[in-house]
């Protein structure tokens, strides 16, 4: 099986997703071939071809430009899979893609196994296995669900086509840096009574960036004024469901984890294997977390 | 008979639940707590989704909806913050429905429109120190004066008190004629020289719903503002109170159901003897019991709302619907408390003050006895 | 100035769900439905555009069983003039292709200036619906919209990246705009407005008229992912550990790579 690979390229640089489309190629066992527009002397760790558009020329945003650059490779290599990133790129252009070639096309795939594409239903409640039913298909990939992989450098290949487009990209805003508002955070690490002392807030606030999160706590952690009161999870604070709850010293009292239950994987840090937290905790570390924590983020910064 | 909603009440009522959890149900605690009465929340902006009019026809700057979405609405808002739910009550069904009843034309235009777009707000003064289940006892005098009349006496417990603009006040016009003959009901407004406020009553719930006292003292209002037939004023007043029965019944069925929802979140979660207490029957039983009187409560209400917005006499309906709803949100909250244990007792939890907030549904707006008097004359008469 | 907005009703998320009988969606008993989070932005928008030009009609479009009318009353009751309600009682059977075709089929000779969508749908999520309609419709579309303003035919909006930062793009009416969460604030329907929503036109107009696609791709099977074995303990020495616990998360949650 062949597949094309939609790489993605910001400000300079490839993203870190690209290395997850080599990963997926890699796992589905797939002969691949890469499409990005980009540019300056970035490149992905990749060791095949790289049809390369300028992005300079084609700009970061230009849809139409870019469906009809990569709808060019698509029919020099005939693939039967062309591969997203569901992103704010990838499901953009790809519903743009599927159309051209009367694909099929599968959003936010999460699994791959044997050929079997699953994507996920219902704020990932549920999963979904699809069929499509057009010999070429079109699928996104969630951020995350496959491994990165890749490496080398790429052979480039030019490519250029008609610049033109019916939109137009005017430039970038930045993110605005408002209060932190826990509701919608993917990762929170959360400080409990067990981090001892308000100087130890600091060791849960770098393990919630080494994971690309916030920092939020419990009731006791805020009423002792070692976190402001936006960070507190729990029935008087916030309701939170992120991708990772950790909860650092936290025992796990039940307005606690009303605010915190819903969150889709919790690992709880807490010395006392007892702790009522471990009821909710998909894994309970018994350890103490002044240790353990440090550990934890080195080892997630080293990679 | 149709025992579902219509469209348009389904979307009421998800409007307004939606508006009171996001909006309302936020600082419901904290209000409580301070005893502090907001009005651009808990009145203008219902102002804005067009409650405080909800009854009244579109021409009187109403919505020309039903009792039954009334009842819907009051629910929901009460369902979250219970005081909130009293403000819209009482600003509706005891400050502006007299006035739509019994009004001329004239006093429609001039205080029944503002009061349904919410522009002013509603209260309604009728007991006293010596006159609450006696209402027939009013002391309070009105004495003609030339065209005016002068207001003189005391009003206790009332709610709105304070922000309110346009007061329902009863006094007695006639000192010769006996009890409850010889009262009339007039619209005062509320920078009428002579006319001032109490104390504010500290309260064991509905904390953020302000109730004070109001006192006139030699207040002149115009004989334009004589609300019926001089003598018709106990008249008005029952029949208000019929429709505020509505009011009430829908708020203890609000406060009723919200604490039901939270027991039952509880008790699926908390977890003692290895498993959630759901599992133990003395506790489902409790729910089970909880749930089906809210549901006849709920069903009693309905019934009373649809006869008034049929036109059909409604007061037997309206009596046994706040009987047996605010008996039901006393029982229901107790039970609540008792569910989530020693959680349930602590402010942490909303139930401790649904259970405050509930007693009060068996008191004012005539007494649970009361109620109990006018539906036995219903059926004994 | 013509409009049109597409929703969908669904479940609230909230909802127990069930697998239903076919084994190839949720069961559709017993739920609670509400309009699709993302189309409440769409149909906010169109509600402001509309009061910004100061004059427009606006369509409201959802495809489903007679259940669906409930939710179009809604975005009636928030300012859209008329509804054509597709009837469609297998409407969850329906891939987005199809879905996209009968949104086409309607649009197609209607002349509308702009068309809002919700940027996807809180079930089925496949965020296909929106550019898919505007590429049937030969029209430009821009997805995951934050922001949105309109000023002489020209439209300037903003996209929604990941890590926060938006994209800001212009495009000529006419257009398709999927929208994010967040574009707006909807407003709360009135209740007179709720009243009047009964007198609105809603329109029902059987799915067969419209419908000219086949489906491209078939649902094999719907299922509940396996539990997360709950439990886990770890002991041990804290270097251990950590290493363990990135495993473990590398593993189960896509947290790190």
């Amino acid at each position: 099986m062949k597949v094309l690979l939609v790489a993605e390229y910001r400000d300079g640089q490839f993203l870190a997703s690209t290395q997850e489309l080599v990963g997926f190629a890699q796992q589905m066992g797939a002969e691949s071939a890469m499409f990005a527009v980009g540019g300056g002397s970035a490149l992905p760790a990749y060791d095949g071809t790289l049809y390369l558009a300028d992005a300079a020329q084609y700009g970061e945003y230009n849809p139409d430009a870019h469906k009809q650059l990569l709808l060019s490779v698509i029919d020099q290599e005939k693939p039967d899979m062309v591969v997203f990133s569901h992103s704010s790129y990838g499901w953009d252009l790809a519903p743009r893609i599927a159309f051209s070639l009367g694909a099929a096309q599968i959003s936010e795939v999460v699994e791959a196994s044997d050929g079997a594409l699953v994507v996920p239903v219902c704020n990932a409640k549920l999963r979904r296995q699809v069929q499509p039913s057009t010999s070429m298909c079109v699928v996104t990939l969630q951020a995350g669900a496959f491994t990165a992989a890749g490496d080398g450098t790429p052979a480039v290949k030019e490519i250029s086509g008609d610049a033109g487009g019916a939109i137009t990209f005017e430039g970038y805003e930045e993110a605005e840096a408002g209060g932190v508002d826990l509701s919608k955070s993917e990762v929170i690490v959360s400080a409990g009574r067990g981090i001892g002392k308000p100087e130890n807030v600091a060791i849960i606030e770098e393990l919630a960036q080494a994971l690309g999160g916030d920092y939020g706590a419990s009731r006791p952690v805020v009423d002792s004024e070692w976190v402001e009161h936006n960070r507190q999870v729990g029935t008087t604070g916030q309701t939170v469901s992120p991708k990772l709850y950790v909860a650092c010293g936290i025992s796990g009292a039940i307005q606690h984890l009303a605010g915190m239950k819903k969150s889709e994987f919790i690992v709880a840090v807490n010395t006392d294997k007892d702790a009522p937290i471990g009821e909710v905790a998909d894994v309970l570390v018994v350890a103490d977390l002044k240790q353990f924590i440090p550990a934890l983020t080195e080892k997630i910064k080293a990679g | 008979m149709k025992f579902e909603l219509s469209e348009e009440q389904s979307l009421i009522r998800e409007t307004v639940r939606d508006f009171a959890e996001t909006e309302i149900g936020p600082s419901a605690a904290e209000r409580d707590e301070e005893e502090r009465f907001d009005r651009e929340l808990m009145f203008d902006s219902l102002a804005e989704l067009g409650l405080t009019g909800i009854v009244f026809p579109e021409e009187y700057g109403g919505a020309g909806a039903d009792y039954i979405s009334y009842a819907i609405a009051v629910e929901e808002l009460s369902r979250v913050c219970a005081s909130t739910g009293v403000t819209l009550s009482a600003h509706l069904s005891l400050g502006a429905n007299p006035i739509y009843l019994f009004g001329t034309e004239e006093q429609k235009q001039q205080f029944l429109t503002p009061l349904a777009t919410g522009e002013k707000m509603g209260a309604f003064g009728l007991t006293e120190p010596a006159a609450g289940s006696d209402a027939g006892s009013t002391k309070t005098t009105a004495v003609r004066d030339g065209d005016d009349w002068i207001l003189n006496g005391t009003k206790i417990f009332i709610t709105n008190a304070g922000e309110a603009e346009t007061y329902l006040v009863l006094a007695r016009t006639d000192k010769e004629a006996q009890k409850h003959h010889g009262i009339s009901a007039f619209i005062v407004s509320k920078e009428t020289d002579g006319f001032s406020f109490g104390k504010k009553e500290k309260k064991l719930g509905i904390r953020s719903s302000p109730t004070m006292e109001i006192v006139f003292e030699n207040c002149r209002i115009p004989g334009t503002n004589l609300l019926g037939a001089e003598g018709e004023g106990f008249r008005v007043a029952m029949k208000t109170l019929d429709g505020g029965r509505i009011g009430i019944a829908s708020q203890a069925l609000g406060i009723a159901q919200g604490a039901l929802d939270q027991a039952v979140a509880y008790a699926k979660e908390r977890k003692q003897f290895d498993r959630p207490i759901t599992a133990f029957q003395g506790v489902s039983f409790q729910l089970a019991d909880m749930a089906t009187q809210i549901e006849a409560s709920r069903l009693l209400v309905y019934s009373a709302a649809y006869k008034a917005s049929a036109g059909l006499p409604y007061s037997q309906a309206s009596a046994m619907a706040k009987l047996m709803a605010s008996e039901t949100a006393m029982k229901v909250t107790t039970q609540a408390v008792q569910i989530l244990g020693g959680y349930g007792y602590t402010r942490e939890f909303p139930v401790e003050r649904m259970m405050r907030d509930a007693k009060i549904t068996e008191i004012y707006e005539g007494t649970s006895e009361i109620q109990r008097l006018v539906i036995g004359n219903s059926l004994t008469r | 100035m013509k409009i049109l907005v597409c929703i969908k009703q669904v479940p609230d998320m909230e909802s127990k769900f069930k697998v239903d009988g076919a084994g190839t969606w949720y069961d559709t008993g017993d739920l609670a439905w509400r309009m699709n989070e993302y189309d409440e932005y769409g149909v906010e928008q169109a509600v402001r555009l509309k009061e910004q030009v100061g004059e427009g009609d606006i369509t409201v479009l959802c495809i489903g069983s007679d259940k669906v009318k409930e939710t179009m009353k809604k975005a009636l009751a928030m300012g859209c003039d008329r509804g054509l309600h597709v009837s469609d009682d297998d409407v969850s059977a329906r891939e987005p292709l199809q879905i996209a075709s009968v949104i086409a089929g309607f649009a197609k000779d209607k002349g509308f200036d702009v068309i809002f969508t919700g940027m996807q749908s809180q079930d089925r999520g496949s965020g296909q619906v929106g550019v898919l309609t505007a590429e049937i419709l030969a029209m430009p579309s821009i997805t995951t919209i934050v922001d949105f303003a309109y000023d002489g035919g020209t439209v300037t909006a903003k996209r929604e990246l990941e890590g926060g930062i938006k994209a800001i793009v212009k495009v000529a009416v006419p257009a398709l705009f999927t929208c994010q969460l967040g574009l707006n604030k909807p407003r709360y329907p009135t209740l007179p407005n709720i009243m009047k929503a009964k007198k609105k036109e809603l329109l029902s107009v059987p799915v067969a008229d419209l419908l000219e696609a086949d489906a491209r791709q078939q649902t094999v099977k719907l299922y509940f992912p396996e539990k997360k074995g709950g439990g886990l303990v770890l002991e041990g020495d804290a270097p251990d550990l950590a290493a363990q616990l990135v495993q473990i998360l590398k593993e189960k949650t896509t947290v790190l790579s």
